[in-house]
């Protein structure tokens, strides 16, 4: 008897946490269905029809085919390319620099508040503001990068006009002539990648200081009086209790970075060439300068699947290296 | 990753003689500190350029003559006042309601146990895998006349926004390394989920809810093209669409947009300024728990 | 506000809904373009423009409001780039939520028409009481009126002109004096001017170039055109671009591109450029030149003539420019609507948009106004510009015109980054916008 009342009040228990738990998820699973959700499923519902402007006949997975394999085939896996090669070229690049400043900045030191007020203005900076000066920046008759590069002695570069491959170019200038397969991603698609970069860093920068605060003093003491030093303090405890907030940050990243169209929009307009058309470039093309949101719509869903791939294998992979307390 | 490991160790031999290593630290700081303001710092000068020195090449680093009419110009050429007003009352009510459904939520993924626990975060987290063209029009009709008749106003701004999973998901990472021990003696005290939410969690949570509402508010103060699409009158519009109606059609402006810029920017560089105390209160606050 | 907002959208809604089912009213009428206008009628422009033309617009707009003696009240809303404005219609397509009227492209039209959303003007050009006649609309440049026909949608008359202007040369005539030639007339004048004017310094870099070619569609059209080709075949079904004129025309850029005689300028570097005395030819969009002016830093003796041409006697140039689309909505709407825009195309009112914005003036009669005569005395680049006003030639308004422009762009780019030969870049040029045109068989 005892036994079934123990059991019917843990089960009382377990259906109040469960109903508390729903609730405390209710707000925002509601915004969240409401803008998210049903205008999901309102695209979905439109990549399932010829919709050229308007709603025109069923054509069940047709669009999806002629994206993976028919007509926007080759354009298609061409853009998915120049994305994996720009998520390559910015994210670990982008973590690691802000996880070493974060470190840094989060020590006693002098001038600790001013570092983070300068690392953050990158992030502060709207992108459009942003995009003027970097487009400025690389501008090949009155841009400060010809000038430095200029007084380094490396010739003036057309940068974002660049269609040429990096390691071509590279290659080029000591006469060496490199082939097409190994010319590398195109000098325009650097100066998009290093413009992300410079854009996140700041951002990336404030969460992973917010993950070093989080971590509990007790450790470091402990570790001290244990006789470890700095080095052995940062592997064997800095970097293992800020593990969530790393995973955070290389899955938001990640997710942000297969989605990338505004860096690409402001900077190069997917040119020079195609060689900065990322796949976020590419569906923003077909809506709303082809007018053809059936296919556009398609091809958003096909990147948002890839997207999943990606984020579980990182969750998969994540699971055992993840610490939390 | 050779950086963070580098500075460390050369700390760690020589700290207890000289204090030689902050120099080292001060010094790498300083450099990227420069390349990474760099076009800030451009911005802000190129705003009190003329428009010849403004395009002059080889640019000049500091301003030859400081062109303070530069500024009204560009205050001239937009209602600012009324888009500025618009824009924080926008991107304070999304702060705070963001912020309410974020805490609640991350608190029930990181420290409650119910069914379906993975599938619902992973569906939360999808939000931010569709591309944004793709439900645009969707979200369009949605606010029209026939739904939800919120177009050209205030909560069709605001009511998308108030929950994100971005969010969640970042408050999620900070629960979850909330000790154990610290719910089991909750628990033994009686406390609810609520109670140990509010005067545990919270407290110690602070860095994070400030990263999390800093991070808002700037998402809310920046965004353009969904207040663009959703609104027609100036009335209700916030101040990027001021800065893209700035924009000059057909010409090099560069000195005029850039002061445009900067005035657009100064109210965030204050606030981060202000956010950034309790950043840091938050670092002695957890330094006093351990 | 909010609630004056929400009234006003109501409004427009109820109105719009009201008028998808053909009202009763319309057919009452000899058409729904004779009616009278009664009680107020309020419609709203969705609009693009920036910076000063921002003030200009609106107080040409006060002025209509105030005067039109209809009750018709305009309002203006900034949508900002046309791409964004793009963006918004479509989905106002979709919601059923379209404004009375809005600016766009041709290629917006021809997407927009899809849904058969887009007001024909020939009924209200037409019409006996609300229309234009005979001498007034001769007044108009043809060229301004055949953009906005579309032949692909039974050559309905769908949109109105709005911000003009031509394709045309930019001369730089000190440079021109000091290298001993005269403004060219034909290509190859402007190839040994241009060749003339070039000039390196010590160290073999150019420091002054001939021509600054910024890679543009509509400046290839033009180049096209003026060595007489044509842009389209007469079926619109493929494109006519591809033929000897544009692959000439890309040779001679890629010529003197080798020979550091031409380059490829960035964003609208050109302006300051050739502010600076750095080039002597541009071609570009008449609407430049205040910023053109804006970038000198002494004083310079410029001109602006028409592109060089095969055939100078048969003068011909390309048009730019967006064009004012009237939606469908109700009869008292469209009205009203036709109202604003008849208004605005009048002698006067483009005589003053086209002195306050430097777009050009689309009527013949508007040279005659005290407007534009005391504004050319200063603007004397504008006046010539004007005068050219009658080789200009629309460029193509089928759908899918918004691709081939890229495809055009792509095949300059390839070209001046010699990753292909001219004749390469053409043929693949060709073949796919062919293939755009396929697809895009409405």
């Amino acid at each position: 008897m005892p036994m079934a009342a123990r059991t019917s009040s843990r089960r009382r228990r377990v259906v109040t946490e469960h109903l508390q738990a729903y609730a405390f998820l209710l707000p925002a699973a509601l915004i969240l269905f409401v803008f998210h959700f049903l205008p999901a499923f309102g695209a979905i519902y439109i990549s399932l029809f010829r919709w050229d402007i308007v709603q025109g006949p069923f054509r069940g997975l047709d669009n999806y085919a002629t994206v993976l394999a028919g007509a926007r085939a080759q354009e298609f896996w061409l853009s998915l390319g120049t994305t994996f090669t720009y998520v390559l070229f910015t994210v670990p690049f982008e973590m690691a620099i802000a996880l070493a400043i974060a470190y840094l900045l989060f020590g006693r030191l002098r001038g600790r508040g001013v570092y983070r007020a300068v690392y953050f203005l990158p992030y502060i900076t709207a992108t459009v503001a942003a995009a003027v000066v970097f487009t400025w920046l690389f501008n090949p008759t009155y841009g400060l990068f010809n000038s430095i590069v200029e007084a380094v002695g490396i010739g003036p570069q057309k940068w974002l006009d660049e269609p040429t491959g990096l390691f071509q170019l590279i290659g080029s200038s000591f006469g060496v002539s490199v082939p097409v397969w190994a010319a590398g991603p195109s000098l325009a698609l650097i100066g998009v990648c290093l413009f992300t970069i410079w854009h996140f860093v700041g951002f990336q920068i404030v969460i992973f200081l917010a993950g070093l605060t989080n971590i509990s003093n007790e450790y470091y003491e402990a570790a001290r009086l244990d006789g470890a030093n700095e080095r052995q303090i940062f592997t064997k405890i800095t970097l293992p209790l800020l593990s969530p907030t790393t995973f955070f940050v290389a899955t938001i990243a990640t997710i942000g970075a297969l989605k990338a169209f505004n860096q690409v929009y402001v900077m190069t307009n997917g040119g020079p060439l195609d060689s900065t058309r990322v796949v976020g470039y590419e569906i923003f093309k077909t809506f709303f300068q082809q007018g053809r949101i059936d296919l556009g719509s398609a091809m958003a869903f096909i990147l948002t699947g890839i997207i999943l791939v990606f984020t579980l294998v990182q969750f998969r992979l994540a699971g055992r290296r993840v610490h939390y307390a | 990753m050779a950086a963070p490991a580098a500075a460390p160790r050369s700390r760690a031999r020589v700290a207890r003689r000289v204090r030689i290593a902050p120099i080292g630290k001060h010094l790498f700081l300083i450099v990227l500190a420069v390349l990474v303001a760099f076009p800030f710092y451009w911005m802000v000068t190129t705003a009190f350029k003329s428009f010849f020195e403004a395009t002059q090449f080889p640019p000049t680093l500091v301003p030859q003559q400081w062109h303070f009419e530069n500024f009204p110009a560009a205050w001239a050429a937009a209602p600012w006042g009324r888009y500025f007003a618009n824009t924080l009352l926008i991107a304070a009510v999304v702060t705070v309601g963001e912020l309410v459904t974020a805490v609640l939520a991350a608190y029930a993924f990181a420290r409650m146990r119910f069914r379906g626990k993975g599938v619902i975060f992973v569906l939360f987290l999808a939000t931010l895998m569709i591309p944004g063209e793709a439900t645009l029009i969707p979200n369009f009709v949605l606010m029209s006349r026939r739904y939800l008749n919120l177009y050209d106003t205030y909560w069709a701004q605001i009511l998308p926004f108030l929950a994100t999973a971005f969010s969640i998901f970042l408050l999620r990472q900070f629960f979850l390394s909330v000790p154990n021990e610290l719910q089991d003696a909750a628990r033994m005290d009686g406390a609810g989920h609520l109670r140990f939410l509010w005067s545990v969690v919270l407290p110690i949570s602070v860095p994070a809810l400030v990263t999390v509402a800093l991070i808002t508010f700037l998402g809310a103060y920046n965004s353009f093209l969904w207040p663009l699409i959703v609104t027609s009158s100036a009335d209700v519009r916030p101040v990027q669409i001021g800065m893209s109606q700035f924009r000059t059609e057909n010409g090099s402006q560069y000195h005029l947009l850039m002061a445009a810029a900067t005035l657009v920017i100064a109210p965030v560089v204050l606030l981060y300024l202000v956010a950034q105390r309790y950043l840091i209160q938050g670092v002695a606050r957890s330094g006093i728990r351990g | 506000m909010r609630l004056k907002a929400a009234i006003l959208m109501a409004v427009v809604l109820v109105a719009t809904a009201c008028g998808g089912q053909g009202g009763p009213t319309a057919t009452q009428q000899a058409t729904e373009a004779d009616i009278d206008l009664t009680g107020p009628v309020a419609i709203t422009l969705w609009h693009t423009q920036t910076g000063g033309n921002v003030k200009a617009l609106q107080d040409m707009v006060d002025k209509f409001n105030a005067s039109n003696g209809k009750q018709i009240t305009v309002t203006l809303s900034y949508q900002g780039t046309y791409t964004q404005l793009y963006q918004k219609t479509l989905s106002a397509i979709q919601a059923g939520a379209l404004p009375e009227v809005a600016v766009g492209y041709e290629s917006f039209v021809a997407d927009y028409q899809k849904a058969d959303v887009v007001l024909n003007l020939d009924t209200y050009v037409n019409s006996k009481k609300n229309g234009l006649d005979k001498n007034s609309l001769d007044d108009i440049y043809k060229t301004y009126l055949d953009t906005v026909r579309f032949p692909q949608f039974s050559n309905q008359l769908l949109s109105f002109p709005f911000t003009k202007s031509l394709l045309i040369q930019y001369v730089n005539d000190d440079l021109l004096k000091e290298a001993g030639k005269s403004t060219p007339k034909t290509w190859d004048e402007f190839e040994a001017a241009a060749r003339a004017v070039a000039k390196k310094g010590a160290d073999g870099k150019p420091v002054r170039y001939g021509w600054a070619a910024p890679t543009s569609a509509s400046t290839f059209n033009g180049w096209v055109l003026s060595r007489g080709g044509k842009l389209m075949a007469d079926d619109n079904k493929t494109v006519a671009w591809n033929g000897k004129e544009g692959v000439d025309s890309l040779k001679l850029l890629d010529r003197l591109i080798r020979d550091q005689v031409a380059y490829v300028p960035k964003g609208f570097d050109y302006q300051t450029d050739f502010g600076t005395a750095k080039v002597a030819f541009v071609q570009e969009s008449s609407t430049g030149r205040p910023f053109f002016v804006s970038s000198f830093k002494q004083p310079i003796n410029w001109e602006i003539s028409g592109l060089p041409q095969t055939d100078p006697g048969k003068a011909k140039t390309v048009q730019y420019g967006a064009n004012i689309i009237i939606f469908k909505s109700t009869p008292e709407k469209q009205l009203a609507a036709w109202n604003f825009v008849k208004w605005f195309n009048e002698k006067d009112q483009t005589a003053e948009w086209a002195v306050k914005s430097s777009y050009m003036p689309v009527r013949k009669s508007a040279a005659d106004t005290d407007a534009l005569k005391t504004s050319w005395q200063k603007d004397v680049q504008g006046k010539q510009a004007f005068d050219l006003s009658g080789t200009a030639v629309p460029e193509p308004n089928v759908r899918g015109q918004q691709d081939i422009r890229t495809v055009i762009e792509d095949a300059i780019t390839a070209v001046v980054n010699q990753k292909m030969t001219p004749e390469d870049a053409m043929k693949q040029a060709g073949d796919k916008a062919n293939a755009i045109l396929r697809d895009n068989q409405p």
